[in-house]
Parts: structure tokens; C-alpha cells; sequence
């Protein structure tokens, strides 16, 4: 006990800087997989049938594929395949293409929910706005997408809360998130070496932002309570 | 001069053919109700007015302008077809109110967004929402519900929601105000109260075409009955002709299940 | 579309089957090889066309060995593929990388005139690091095994290790020879030297992920005993460390560190000159003298 608080300071500091790492990992992975996963989900819905099907299949192949064997291949391929390393060994390249990794596989989760989203906004919807003279996109805008966000809201929760966790996958790539400066310290890192109890910290900082991310979640949903 | 033309006007769904060789012309200030047996090609008949179904054949021509001829592609275009809509208003059967709007925000979210298209929108901004709000609120009175102005949707009964609904096309000022089955998702004591909008509506002199069941308020009413029967127009005239001296073995047999019941 | 997929496929295997080989026990040892080498070639090629375009002025490079040194030079930066891992490669105070391993590799960078990159991987993955070209050695107190030396191009041995059994210490007097082994369920990482040394007893074993992950596994008392390296255990148990209950007993094997390189790279021969040098003037001993691992080096 006494060597645990004595090894405290040094920890926390260490698991500070992995747990902005994975901070940094869901930010950018949220940023990115919002906006992309609308336009994947309107491929998927688009009327040119080749693009659907193309949407659809590579929405199926990132769906069904371990995103552990995605960052592989997109941190490897280019230099193993290709012969060309174009993410670079440091730690900015790595980021990226976890980053790059994280973006498309979290697009394409949101854009099955956007479009059963999307889909499930009755038709009337559509038609009250066209005979009212409004544009596609001002429908879509002004009409549609609110109603959206209401209904996805809770599935979106769900997503986000794992995409805190899933974090910690990228690791593989040696991404060096918070679990892998829990692990450090197992092996020894810092003068402290055999300390396991780092690793199980991590799950404080989970929980804690989790739980944050649940509250803020919940607010949205409350705040779009005032309609049905 | 007529203020709608209607001529030829023929839809098919896959195989199925819905209207066949429909015409019909409508004076200005006058109320066409369309009755007949469900499936019978009413709404289809009302959605193509309003662009939402489009004719396979056919002329449609609003106070001399033709905003629909088959035989002539340009007036086809999808960018044509959104101002070509702004002649006709819609009442749903189901409303469609906007949820996330209060009953005075659904009035007036089109205008607004029309509005925006006036080469002065920017100069004028705040004017121009001041009296699109002005314009709602009055809307909104006529139809008996000043204070329920910003409740929303959901706070609302159907019939409140219906006469919201009714609001919302005539800010647009369509020359024809269309209305499909507007009581028919109702329970039976709400629709006196729309019904009553409407009938004021029709003593001012709005153009309206009224698809309904409500074979009482159609004769009450219009000034011009249609009878359909498997997609053809079976019998028009005025309501007397219609109701009271119907030639159709057809008319008289489905006129009798609502004089009887 | 469909053929990229497809090549992505195909690569998704090559690197699950080159990482898998390192875990799985009893695995072929040319495996890896033999996946590892058509991606060796077209990499090479493309680090040979690079040299000649820059350096058009000189003659042809030869064979394709040559392209490596020529090709790390190029970009300036010896990129070191590293673990966490006292004393060989771990951080000071400033966060800066220091240990016996971590000293000599900038000193070996400074000889060819390029810069030092620490870069610390998935132990795991080192072989996919290489090819792919991510880092451009393992210089992490790696045991030469005939797995390792037939996916890499490794430098002369330069350091001694042995593998040696861990048990809680209160237990230690039992299990002091190899004999008394037997009757116990090990933890082992996976695709280490440990792990080769319990296969051969035949002894009942987990594989883990990291030599860490094995003391836990004795610590949480999931399994009886760890076989980790010797140099590792004098850091990580005993007194005054995070595993004060365990303690070391029998030692299986020794065994010896060399740094690894792209297979049919260079810089190995061009390590081994650097090393035979340095321990010619002392500066070799004079380093490991720094990280108390003196008793450990081998003379080149």
C-alpha cells in the first residue's frame, strides 16, 4: 500500500498522457465518423444502383472484419505490400492511421443507424414538405434531420460509449493509449516494475469519462424531448 | 375562364391502372368535392395535381398555363415541378405537422424559406419574418386557435392539429386548395369543428377540391360533385344532379350505404 | 475495386501468418520466412531504385544487400524498433531513452552518421515492423532463436541471458531443479525463448502475451510458475519490487541477445564492424559497466 502511493505520482502521470492519446483517438475518430457516415449512409440509400451496391459491400466488408485486422492492414500493407511506408515509424504516423482506421470503421456503424434513422422519418414528412414547395435539401435540413437525430440518439449513445473502449485497440499498432501505459508499468518502466495495479486503474479513467459522455448524452436526449 | 383544366389525365402503378382518361375543368371560387369507394382513384387523382404522383399521360393547366403536358417534356423537369407545386395547397389525411415545430412555426416555415429567395431577403430580413409571422398568427385565428399558437404538434387534439394543417397550406395562397379525406383519421366528434373551417373557407370563396367521405357536407358544400368508380370519372354535376338524380346504377348503390347507415 | 479488396484479403493473411508464427508453438520455423520473402524483395527493389535515382553518378548497387544501408542513410534516421524493457531500453526522467541497448544503438547511428529514432512497438508485431519498413531494426534485447534468425538478418550475439524459472517464495524450496518442474502449470510468452525451453521438458504451459503478463499470471495465482529472462527477473522480482512474493529458482538454458534487421539487410555486418570495434576500445564495456550488465557481454 505504502509502495502504491509512493508510486502514485509517477503513474498518474504516465496514464494522464496515454489517456489523452485515447482522448485525442475518439475526438478525432468522432469528428471524422459523423460526417462521413452521413454521406456512406446516403450512398447506401443513393437511386444509382452501382453505387448502392458498391456502398453496401464495402459497408459489409468493414462491418465484418475485426477492426484489430483493419489498423494491421492499414498500418502494414503500404510498407509491407507496396513497399512504400507512408505512415513513417513515429508516433504522428501512427496515430494517423489509427486514426484513418477508427474514422471508416465508425462510419460505417453510424451509417447503418442513420439510415434506419433516416428511414424511419415517415414519408409524409417528405411529401408535407414538397407540396409546401420546399427544396430536397431544405427538407432534409429543415424537416427531416432533427427528426433523425431524435431517433438515433440512443443507438449513437451506445456506439459512442464503445468507441471509448475500442480505443484500446489501437495499440496493436503500438498507439501508445492509456492501457499500454498501464501495461508499461507491469514490465517495468519509470523505475517501477512489476506494478500491476496501473493496469486496473485504467478502468477509473474509463468509467469516469464514460459516465461523463453518459450524462451529456442523456441531456441531448432529454432536450429533444419537447417533441414527439 | 376556368382556373383548372384537367384533361386526359391517365396513372398506372406497375400494372395496375389507376386513372383512366380523367377530365374535369374547375371555376374559380367554386368547391369540387370527389367522392366514391376507397381505391377508386381519389387520392392518385389529388396527388398528381400536387405533383406527388406524376401522370403518365395527360394535360394539367392552371389559369391558362400548362404545368403539366406528357406530350411536352420540358414541363417535366424536377426544378420546374417545386414552383408549378406552389398553385395547389394539401391537407393531408394524416396532417404531417412538422413535430419539431409549434403549431405557429409549422404556418410558417415554407413562407420563410420561400422568402429567402426574394432578391431583397438580406436588405429586409427582419421585416419580412415580421409580417410572415403577422400573416401566420392571422391564419392561425381564422382558424380558432390563437392560443394554441405555440403549443406543438404532439400538445395538440387532431382536430386541433388538422385546422394547424389547413393553416399551413393557405399561407402559401395556393388558387386551389386541395384536401384529402381531411376527417377521415378524426374521431367522430372532432370533425364538426374542421369541417366548420371549412365551410368558412368555402363561403369566402376558396377554390377548393374536397375528396372526402362526408357525403353531407359534400352536398352542403360543393358546387360541383365528381362520383369515381375504378379509376373513371362515373358521373359529375352539382350536387342535386349527383345525389339526388344520379343516372349510375353504381352512384346509386354507393349512395345508398351512407343515406341508409 | 473488387481486385484491391482482394489483394487487401491476401495481405490480411500474410501479416495474420506472419504474426501468428511468433505465438503459436510448434509452428515450422521457415515459415515466416518463406511468407516474409516476397515483400523483402519488392522492397528491396524499390530501396535500389531509390539509391540509383538520387546517386545517379554511381555505379549500379550491386546486389540487393547493399540497399539497406544505403537507404537508411538516405532518409538520415535509424528508426529503433524497441520495448519498454530495463535495462536494455527504457526512459530517464526527461523521457528520453537510455539502457544498454538504447545507448549503443544511438552510438552505432552516430557512426553511420545518421540520427536515432526510438520507436516502441508491439513485440508481437516486430517482424511486420521491419517489412513493412515502419522501423529498421529490433534492438531490444532480443533472444536469437531459430525463429528470429531465419525472419531477420541478426547481428553477432553480444550479450548473454539465460531463462529462468519463477514460483512464489514461499514455495521456492521445492522446485529447485528441473526435475520437480514437472507437476506445475507455467505461463510463458508467447513466441519467446521461455516458451521453446517448456516445450522441450514437455511441461504444461499458457502462452501470454508479455513476459509481464506471465509473472502476473504467477502473482494472480492463476498459474504456478513463469519462465522469463534472467536479465528481466533481476529488475522485476524479488525485494523492493512490484512482486515481492516471487523469487527465481532453476535456470533452463542460456541463451544469447543479438539486434535484428530486414532480412538480407546490410546494417547486420555493418553492426557486427561497429561492435567489434567498440568493444576493441572499451566503450562497449564501458556502457554496459553504466547499466550494471558487464558479467552479461560477450566479447566480439
Amino acid at each position: 500500500m505504502e509502495l502504491m502511493l509512493e508510486q502514485m505520482p509517477i503513474v498518474i502521470r504516465s496514464l494522464n498522457v496515454g489517456f489523452l492519446q485515447t482522448l485525442k483517438l475518439f475526438a478525432v475518430t468522432l469528428l471524422g465518423a459523423v460526417p462521413l457516415g452521413l454521406v456512406i449512409a446516403f450512398g447506401s440509400m443513393s437511386r444509382f444502383r452501382p453505387l448502392s451496391y458498391i456502398t453496401k459491400i464495402i459497408v459489409w466488408i468493414i462491418r465484418g472484419t475485426p477492426l484489430m485486422i483493419q489498423l494491421l492492414i492499414i498500418y502494414y500493407f503500404p510498407g509491407l505490400v507496396l513497399g512504400k511506408p507512408i505512415w513513417g515509424g513515429g508516433e504522428a504516423g501512427r496515430f494517423l492511421a489509427a486514426s484513418c482506421s477508427f474514422i471508416f470503421n465508425y462510419a460505417c456503424y453510424f451509417s447503418e443507424i442513420y439510415r434506419g434513422g433516416i428511414q424511419s422519418v415517415p414519408v409524409g414528412q417528405e411529401e408535407a414538405g414538397l407540396v409546401l414547395g420546399m427544396t430536397r435539401s431544405q427538407i432534409f435540413f429543415k424537416v427531416t434531420l432533427l427528426q433523425m437525430i431524435k431517433r438515433i440518439v440512443p443507438p449513437m449513445s451506445n456506439e459512442i460509449i464503445t468507441l471509448v473502449k475500442d480505443t484500446s485497440l489501437a495499440r496493436i499498432i503500438a498507439l501508445q493509449e492509456i492501457i499500454w501505459a498501464g501495461q508499461a508499468f507491469m514490465k517495468g518502466s519509470q523505475g517501477i516494475s512489476g506494478a500491476i495495479w496501473p493496469l486496473f486503474f485504467t478502468a477509473v479513467y474509463y468509467l469516469i469519462f464514460s459516465g461523463i459522455l453518459t450524462v451529456l448524452l442523456g441531456r441531448l436526449e432529454k432536450k429533444l424531448d419537447y417533441f414527439r | 375562364m376556368a382556373i383548372l383544366e384537367v384533361e386526359h389525365i391517365c396513372k398506372s402503378f406497375e400494372k395496375t391502372e389507376v386513372l383512366k382518361d380523367i377530365s374535369f375543368s374547375l371555376e374559380e371560387g367554386q368547391v369540387l368535392s370527389i367522392i366514391g369507394s376507397s381505391g377508386s382513384g381519389k387520392t392518385t387523382l389529388l396527388r398528381c395535381l400536387n405533383f406527388l404522383e406524376r401522370p403518365d399521360s395527360g394535360i394539367i393547366r392552371v389559369c391558362g398555363e400548362t404545368l403539366f403536358d406528357s406530350g411536352n417534356p420540358a414541363s417535366l423537369q424536377e426544378s420546374e415541378i417545386r414552383k408549378k407545386r406552389l398553385h395547389f395547397g394539401l391537407v393531408f389525411q394524416s396532417f404531417n405537422l412538422f413535430p419539431q415545430y409549434t403549431a405557429l412555426g409549422n404556418v410558417m416555415l415554407a413562407k420563410e424559406l420561400l422568402a429567402r429567395e426574394q432578391p431583397d431577403y438580406k436588405a429586409r430580413k427582419k421585416e419580412i419574418q415580421e409580417e410572415i409571422r403577422v400573416l401566420a398568427e392571422e391564419l392561425l385565428k381564422q382558424m380558432g386557435l390563437s392560443d394554441r399558437m405555440h403549443n406543438y404538434p404532439h400538445q395538440l387534439s387532431g382536430g386541433q392539429c388538422q385546422r394547424v394543417a389547413i393553416a399551413r397550406a393557405l399561407a402559401l395562397k395556393p388558387d386551389i386548395l386541395c384536401f384529402d379525406e381531411p376527417t377521415s383519421a378524426l374521431d367522430p366528434e372532432l370533425t364538426g369543428e374542421v369541417l366548420k373551417v371549412m365551410k368558412e373557407l368555402a363561403e369566402q370563396k376558396t377554390t377548393m377540391i374536397i375528396v372526402t367521405h362526408e357525403m353531407a357536407f359534400a352536398r352542403d358544400v360543393a358546387s360541383h360533385v365528381i362520383f369515381m368508380d375504378d379509376g373513371y370519372i362515373l358521373e359529375q354535376g352539382t350536387p342535386s344532379q349527383v345525389f339526388e338524380h344520379s343516372h349510375e346504377e353504381r352512384t346509386k348503390q354507393f349512395l345508398s350505404r351512407f343515406t341508409n347507415g | 475495386m473488387k481486385k484491391l479488396m482482394a489483394m487487401m484479403v491476401a495481405g490480411v493473411m500474410t501479416a495474420a501468418m506472419v504474426t501468428g508464427c511468433g505465438g503459436g508453438s510448434g509452428t515450422p520455423a521457415d515459415a515466416p520466412a518463406e511468407t516474409v520473402a516476397p515483400s523483402e524483395d519488392g522492397s528491396a527493389e524499390d530501396a535500389n531504385a531509390e539509391a540509383t535515382d538520387t546517386e545517379s553518378g554511381q555505379e549500379e548497387a550491386a546486389v540487393s544487400g547493399d540497399s539497406d544501408l544505403e537507404y537508411v542513410k538516405e532518409k538520415g534516421t535509424l528508426v529503433v524498433g524497441i520495448t519498454d524493457f530495463e535495462p536494455m531500453d527504457y526512459k530517464d526522467e526527461s523521457g528520453s531513452w537510455i539502457g544498454f541497448d538504447a545507448d549503443m544503438a544511438s552510438a552505432f547511428a552516430e557512426s553511420l552518421g545518421v540520427s536515432v529514432e526510438f520507436v516502441e512497438i508491439d513485440w508481437d508485431n516486430k517482424i511486420m515492423e521491419l517489412d513493412g519498413k515502419t522501423i529498421d531494426c529490433v534492438w531490444n534485447g532480443m533472444t536469437l532463436t531459430d525463429e528470429v534468425m531465419s525472419a531477420m538478418e541478426c547481428s553477432n550475439a553480444y550479450c548473454n541471458n539465460a531463462q529462468i524459472v519463477i514460483v512464489s517464495a514461499d514455495k521456492a524450496d521445492q522446485y529447485q531443479d528441473v526435475e520437480s518442474l514437472s507437476d506445475l502449470t507455467f505461463a510463458v510468452e508467447a513466441g519467446s525463448a521461455g516458451e521453446k525451453e517448456v516445450t522441450s521438458l514437455g511441461l504444461n504451459f499458457t502462452p501470454v502475451k508479455a513476459q509481464s503478463d506471465a509473472l502476473m499470471e504467477v502473482a494472480a495465482g492463476t498459474s504456478d510458475a513463469a519462465v522469463i529472462d534472467s536479465l528481466m527477473a533481476a529488475a522485476m522480482v524479488g525485494e523492493g519490487t512490484g512482486y515481492e512474493n516471487l523469487t527465481y529458482t532453476v535456470g533452463l538454458n542460456s541463451e544469447e541477445y543479438g539486434v535484428g534487421f530486414r532480412k538480407g539487410s546490410d546494417l547486420a555486418a555493418a553492426l557486427n564492424e561497429f561492435f567489434a570495434a567498440s568493444y576493441a576500445d572499451g566503450s562497449m564495456t564501458e556502457t554496459a559497466e553504466k547499466y550494471g550488465v558487464q558479467a552479461a557481454v560477450i566479447a566480439q
